[in-house]
Parts: C-alpha cells; structure tokens; sequence
C-alpha cells in the first residue's frame, strides 16, 4: 500500500512541476523571442509574433491536454474568453475541446477492460480502435452493436479521479493566499472540484441523459443520445451515436446565412428552455458540446457536469429588459440580491448601479423594443460598453459578492454569446423567450 | 521418432504439473502448496514430479519462462502492433505480460519475495533464470532496434533492454500493490512513463 501512495505523491509533485515549467517554458521563449525582435524588421517582426503565439499556445495545448483533467478545464474555460486572447491562440485552445493527445489503441482497450470486464471485441460486432473525439476526461470510439445499432463509446482515461484529486492539492496550494484573503473562497474550490469529480462518475452522467432526453422529446430537431445500460458503468459510457459536425467543421461547410440564424435561433432556445423552465443545464454552452447538421438540427452531447440552480434566470431578464430595479426600493433589493448575493450590503452595492445602466443604456437602450443579437455596433462604442462592464465585474469581485449560482449563469451566457458570435447570426432573442413562453403554456395546457 | 515422442510426453508431463501446481497455489498459496499434493494432483509419483522439478522455485521458473514465450509469440503473432508507436508497443507487451499473469496475481506476488533473495533461482541475477533473461532481452532490443532504424529513438545499444527489464520489473512491483479497480493506477502509470522515456529518448531531455 506504502508504494500505492508515495506515487500518488510524487505524482502530485510531478503535475505540480509540469505546471510550474510550463509558465517557466513560456516565459523563458517569450524572452528569446523579445531578444530576436530586436534584430528583426517591421514585417520580420509581425511574422515573428505569431509563429511565437503559435507555438506558445500549441505548447499550453500539448501541456493541457497531457495533464488533462482540472487543468484541461481551465484550458476550454480560456478558449471561451475570445477577448482576452489573440486569435492564434484560441485556434489552439479551441482545439482542445474536441482533440486532446488521449489513449492509444492498445490503452484504450485495456482500459474498457479494466471497467467493464471485457475486451470491447468480447462486447461488440465492431469496435473501432482509433477514437473519434477526445473528451476532457477521456475519449470516444465508435463502436456497432451485435444487433447492427451505431453507438460511441466513452472511456475514461485510467486513473483520472486520483489525477484530479492530486491537481486540486496544486491548486489549493497555488492558490493559498487567494483563499486566505477570502477572494477565492474555499467553498468554491470545493464546489468546482465536486463538480468536476462528478464529471468523471459516467453513471451520473447516463442519468442526466436520460433526464434530457425526456425534457426534449417533443422538439424534433435537436437529438440528445441514448444509453446502453447494459454496455455502461461509471468509467464507460455507451450511448446512441450522434451525427453532426462541431462548430469549426460546420462553420467550414459555409453554411448560408438563414442555416447560421435558424442554428442560432435554436442553440438560444435550448438555453432559454433549461435556464428558465428546467432550472438546469446540460453543460456550459462550449462548441464542444454540440453538433451541427446541414438542416439545422443540433445534437446535444457530453451531460457530465449538469448543473442545477435556483437563480430564476427570467426574473432577471425582465429586470434587465424593463430596468426594473428602478421601479422600487424592494425591486433594486431584489436585483441586487440575485448579481451580489444574499450577503452584499445594500448601500455599497446599489454602487454598481451606474455601471449596470450605463453598460444596458449602450447594449439595449431603454424602450428600444426586442433585443436583437448580432447588431452590429461602433468599435468605440463597443469598447465603452465592455469598460463599464469590466468595471462593474471588478467591484463585485473586489468586495467579495460573488453569487456562484449567477456566476456560473454568467459565465454560461456568455458561453452561448460566444456561440452565437461565432455563428455570425442575427437573432431576435425577445421574440424567441416569447414564443418558448408560450410554447411551456401551450404544453401545460395539454397536459392538464 | 522415438525420440520425438519422448520430448512430447515429457512436455505433456511438463505441463500437467504446472497445470496443477497453479490451481493449488491459487487455491491454497504458494507457500502452503506441498510437493506432495502436486504429483498427487497430476497423478504423477512424487519421484517423477522431482524428475521434472527439483523445487516449487523450479516450477515457478518454468512458469514464467511460459509465460515470457507466451508474450513473444502473441506479439510476433499481432499484426495491428506493427504500424503503432515505439510507446505504444512497449505498452502493449507489458500489458499483455500482466494480463496472462492476472489470474496468479498471489502465486506471482510469493515468486516476486522469493525472487528478492539473491540465493534463490528465481533471482533475475541467479545463473538458472540467465538464459530466460537473456532470450527476453534479445526480443526487446529487437523491437527497440527496429525503432531506432525507424528514427523513432536514438540508438541505445544494448542498454535500452537493459534499462525495459528493470522498469519492467518495476511496473511489475507497482502492480502486485495496486488496489485500484481493474488495476487502472497501473496502466496510467504505465502509460506516462513511457510516453516521457521516448519524449526524452527523442528530444534529448525537455524540449523547451
């Protein structure tokens, strides 16, 4: 047993270190590349600065994707920021999503050996030895059924939940001082990492497939897979095979721009129904976690992290629409409470106020009628409407008044933004929420 | 021909015995397991089991010398591990390897103590166990030598099979301890090591 543990340990050292030669590695070929830059002219330079982003950010994929697990998280949380980093980079960490360096044949095999009992050839007509997708915690196979039925087969990579318990020791170490100060909490370490350790507990995940796959049985274009009990257990996951493309695959196939809208439209739909209606949702809106077909129909893949909330997604966006913190002192109470959470003094609070307003006044001026997604706007006018935001943000975060469930809400909606932007569409987002609102009425009504 | 149906029998026999002394040692352990209940188990004289066997260590000698010819035919055998990587195939034999030996897992783990005296045949040092190294060896660094031609790795010489042996070894220890399911800790570990030893192999160290 003594020997079982000290390689857990020293693994945990080793992860540690990776990580820590990582930033090292960066640092140290960015100051080879600033050293070159000197010697190099205009256009040299230019070339220069993105065969370093290149590799730089090939290198943060190849780290990632390795150490996979908590870490490989944070590098799909990054991809999503497309702000922040320049656009060589979010190619590279954008492939993350769906091709990580994974198991290789003989691995994989052995490993469904290990959680099943048997070769995958003991279990299926055909088996295919290469996967076609690799998921943050494993990879997918494709794989027939002896009755002839197409299914994907998920396999977790050995060992990952000691993998991630042993990344969450780095981080809680790394980020000591952060929990000391109180800026990040030790509760929202704990949740993350139970989120993500629930991610690697593939029973759980079939049970939130089946849980979707009823919510949305009645809308015919979008697909959500099936579970093979009988071929599953918590590291092997098989499912129903689902056709489509990811969204760099779909984009490629220039779709026209009415496929792009109709797309748009429905991804909007999907959220809106699990923000407002079933209060929970399938997994952050990251391209990875769908598939496009040339009709527009979208499949709906990997239900590892389901997150539930009690946030009331709605209210908050009549407040927005209608500004409707100005209506009452209870009302602004009301607001505040949902962005800043239960414990945020009201006086300091009603401070963010300004910025809110003046963010909203830019985005979708008062009495302007239906939101539309996708209109196009000034650059400055852009840039100041992302300055009151940041400066909103930071005094929330500043004083400590982080309301997880809005956080996570936040951080999703703008996951499905991202989306949408990469889409290109146009989208009038009002007229949908009305027309979903009354689709659940209409539906109510049948069913009384 | 006589002779050629003697050497049949006598693997016949050969067979029979280690047919069940396995099942007892499985049954009862390997220490527990007399000579006596062996023969009388393969219905041999317990004089003939000495013919054929001085020592249980004998046994177990000959048991892993199987099981080793048993990895380098089902190796020689599997055409899908011809176009697969160098980490891949080193893999795939030591996978293997614990894969045959995982219904004996108690019966290895009492020849592994053994093996750790330097007196005993079963050390990997001991002239008795020489030869069944030595064929091993030869097989690894054939592979590794095809890898090096591929210009997958640098060459090694033979210190390459060499260093395989006693990571080998290694893995093996990591495996009789490991209490996780399906024994996955082991095929983790098994799996990044080797993807670092031919990442250094090839980059000569970290390729910052």
């Amino acid at each position: 047993m003594e020997l079982v543990k000290s390689s857990q340990k020293s693994s945990a050292l080793q992860r540690g270190f990776r990580i820590g030669k990582l930033g090292f590695g960066l640092v140290g070929s960015y100051l080879g590349y600033q050293a070159q830059n000197l010697l190099l002219s205009e256009s040299g330079k230019a070339q220069r600065r993105a065969q370093f982003q290149r590799k730089a950010s090939q290198r943060v994929t190849g780290e990632l994707g390795a150490l996979k697990g908590a870490f490989m998280k944070v590098g799909q949380l990054l991809s999503m920021q497309s702000r922040v980093f320049p656009e060589e980079t979010l190619r590279e960490l954008a492939a993350l999503q769906m091709h990580a360096p994974g198991m290789h044949a003989t691995m994989a095999r052995a490993q469904f050996k290990a959680s099943m009992g048997k070769f995958p050839e003991d279990v299926f007509r055909h088996f295919d030895p290469e996967p076609f997708a690799a998921a943050s915690l494993g990879q997918v196979h494709r794989a027939v059924t002896r009755k002839g039925e197409k299914v994907a087969v998920k396999i977790q990579y050995p060992a990952i939940r000691s993998a991630i318990e042993n990344d969450f020791k780095v981080v809680r170490s790394a980020t000591f001082a952060g929990q000391l100060t109180g800026h990040l909490p030790t509760a929202a370490i704990d949740e993350v990492q139970r989120g993500i350790m629930e991610e690697t507990d593939y029973v759980n995940e079939a049970k939130n497939l089946k849980y979707f796959r009823e919510q949305f049985e009645d809308i015919e274009w979008v697909t959500v897979p099936r579970v093979y009990e009988e071929f599953s257990c918590d590291r092997t996951l098989t499912m129903s095979f689902v056709e489509g493309r990811t969204l760099a695959g779909f984009l490629e196939t220039k779709p026209s721009q009415r496929v792009r809208d109709l797309v748009a439209e429905r991804l909007f739909e999907l959220f809106e129904i699990q923000t407002c209606y079933l209060k929970a949702l399938h997994a952050d809106p990251h391209p990875g976690n769908y598939l496009f077909r040339p009709d527009g129909s979208i499949g709906m893949i990997d239900f590892g992290c389901v997150k539930r909330f009690d946030v009331d997604w709605r209210e908050l966006r009549c407040f927005y629409e209608e500004w409707g913190w100005r209506e009452s002192e209870a009302a602004e109470r009301r607001f505040l409470k949902i962005i800043c959470g239960p414990k945020a003094p009201y006086e300091k609070a009603r401070k963010i106020l300004p910025d809110v307003e003046e963010w909203l006044e830019l985005f979708h001026p008062r009495g302007s009628g239906d939101v539309f997604f996708g209109r196009k706007m000034e650059p400055a006018l852009k840039k100041r409407m992302e300055a009151a935001w940041t400066r909103g943000a930071r005094r929330i975060f500043q004083n400590k008044w982080i309301n997880p469930e809005y956080a996570f809400l936040s951080r999703a909606d703008m996951g499905l933004w991202y989306l949408l932007e990469q889409l290109g569409a146009v989208v009038n987002i009002s007229e949908i929420a009305r027309r979903v609102e009354a689709g659940r009425k209409t539906s109510k009504a049948i069913a009384s | 021909m006589k002779q050629g149906r003697r050497v049949q029998k006598k693997e016949k026999t050969n067979q029979a015995i280690l047919k069940a002394a396995l099942e007892l040692f499985a049954a009862k352990g390997f220490y527990a397991t007399t000579t006596k209940a062996i023969s009388r188990k393969a219905r041999i004289a317990e004089g003939t089991l000495f013919n054929y066997f001085e020592t249980k260590e004998d046994l177990a000698l000959f048991f892993l010398e199987e099981e080793l010819s048993g990895v380098m035919e089902w190796y020689r055998a599997n055409k899908g591990l011809k176009e697969a990587d160098i980490a891949e195939k080193l893999f795939a034999i030591i996978q293997h390897l614990l894969e045959r030996l995982e219904p004996y897992e108690e019966f290895i783990g009492a020849v592994y103590m053994r093996a750790l005296s330097p007196a005993s045949k079963l050390s990997p040092f001991s002239f008795e166990s020489q030869d069944r190294h030595l064929r091993y060896l030869r097989f690894i660094r054939e592979i590794l030598l095809q890898a090096e031609a591929d210009g997958e790795i640098p060459a090694l010489g033979d210190f390459g099979a060499y260093a395989f042996g006693l990571f080998q070894l290694a893995i093996l220890t990591h495996w009789l301890r490991d209490q996780s399911r399906g024994k996955e800790q082991t095929l983790a570990l098994l799996d990044r090591c080797l993807k670092m030893a031919t990442h250094f192999l090839r980059n000569g160290g970290w390729n910052w």
